[in-house]
């Protein structure tokens, strides 16, 4: 009897304006809709867990955008263009070398790449210079290795050339 | 996946290093001569048998001579 009182007396001396600024701060924490970006060079580190809207990366398996909330997952890198949605609305362009992308449980995605830049860093004619040597390699006489890589440089020269224009 | 350069014998690590090289080599000229430092490797090992140092060999050359026989040895 006399506990069930005090129950009551609980409840009342709560006073409700209490209450509301705390749940709008457990809201406010979750900060569902963004994705926290680390993208990282052996030299340079581009983004250092900075949250951001969206991401796209060329993997192995196809072309793929990552949002918050994104399943748990390990994509290899294709050399190509990355594309980050920032939180102003603005989006950067990277072109990476290749490497891993990882999409780690709760919101986190971390991009290991050799190389990347902006693409304004990249001289057209160099690309297309390259390409015309490559190509002589890749169709010539030389050791299966040589013509291997070649091919290796044909992709990426392909792709960064296909990101510039 | 498949990959044909893996069917030369080529490793994951030195396609990396192929692909990083022509994106360096397609820099604007400023930004080239810095990133291209960054490619550099000379590395050089002996064997050593019977506590007798072998001959000293460059690493790169090694390299490319095991992938080489991996590639003719039939390797899928």
């Amino acid at each position: 009897m006399s506990s069930l009182r005090f129950a009551r007396v609980a409840l009342r001396a709560r006073p409700t304006a209490f209450r509301s600024p705390l749940q709008r701060r457990g809201y406010a924490d979750v900060a569902s809709d963004k994705i926290r970006l680390s993208l990282a060079l052996p030299h340079q580190s581009i983004y250092k867990s900075t949250d951001v809207i969206q991401v796209n990366i060329p993997a192995e398996s196809g072309e793929m955008g990552v949002l918050a909330n994104h399943v748990p997952s390990i994509e290899q890198l294709k050399p190509g263009l990355v594309e980050v949605i920032e939180e102003a609305g603005g989006s950067k362009q990277f072109f990476l070398s290749g490497g891993f992308a990882v999409v780690q449980p709760g919101s986190q995605l971390s991009i290991n790449a050799v190389e990347g830049f902006p693409l304004e860093d990249f001289n057209a004619d160099a690309v297309r210079s390259q390409i015309a040597e490559a190509q002589k390699i890749a169709s010539g006489s030389g050791s299966e290795q040589d013509k291997a890589e070649a091919n290796i440089e044909l992709e990426v020269l392909e792709s960064l050339q296909a990101a510039l224009k | 996946m498949a990959f044909a350069w893996k069917a030369a014998g080529i490793t994951y690590n030195r396609y990396l290093a192929v692909a990083s090289r022509a994106v360096r080599r397609s820099l604007k000229e400023d930004k080239r001569l810095q990133a291209e430092r960054r490619g550099e490797m000379d590395l050089r090992f002996a064997k050593w048998e019977s506590g007798r140092q072998g001959e000293n060999k460059s690493l790169a050359s090694a390299n490319e001579a095991a992938m080489a026989e991996a590639a003719s040895g039939g390797q899928q």
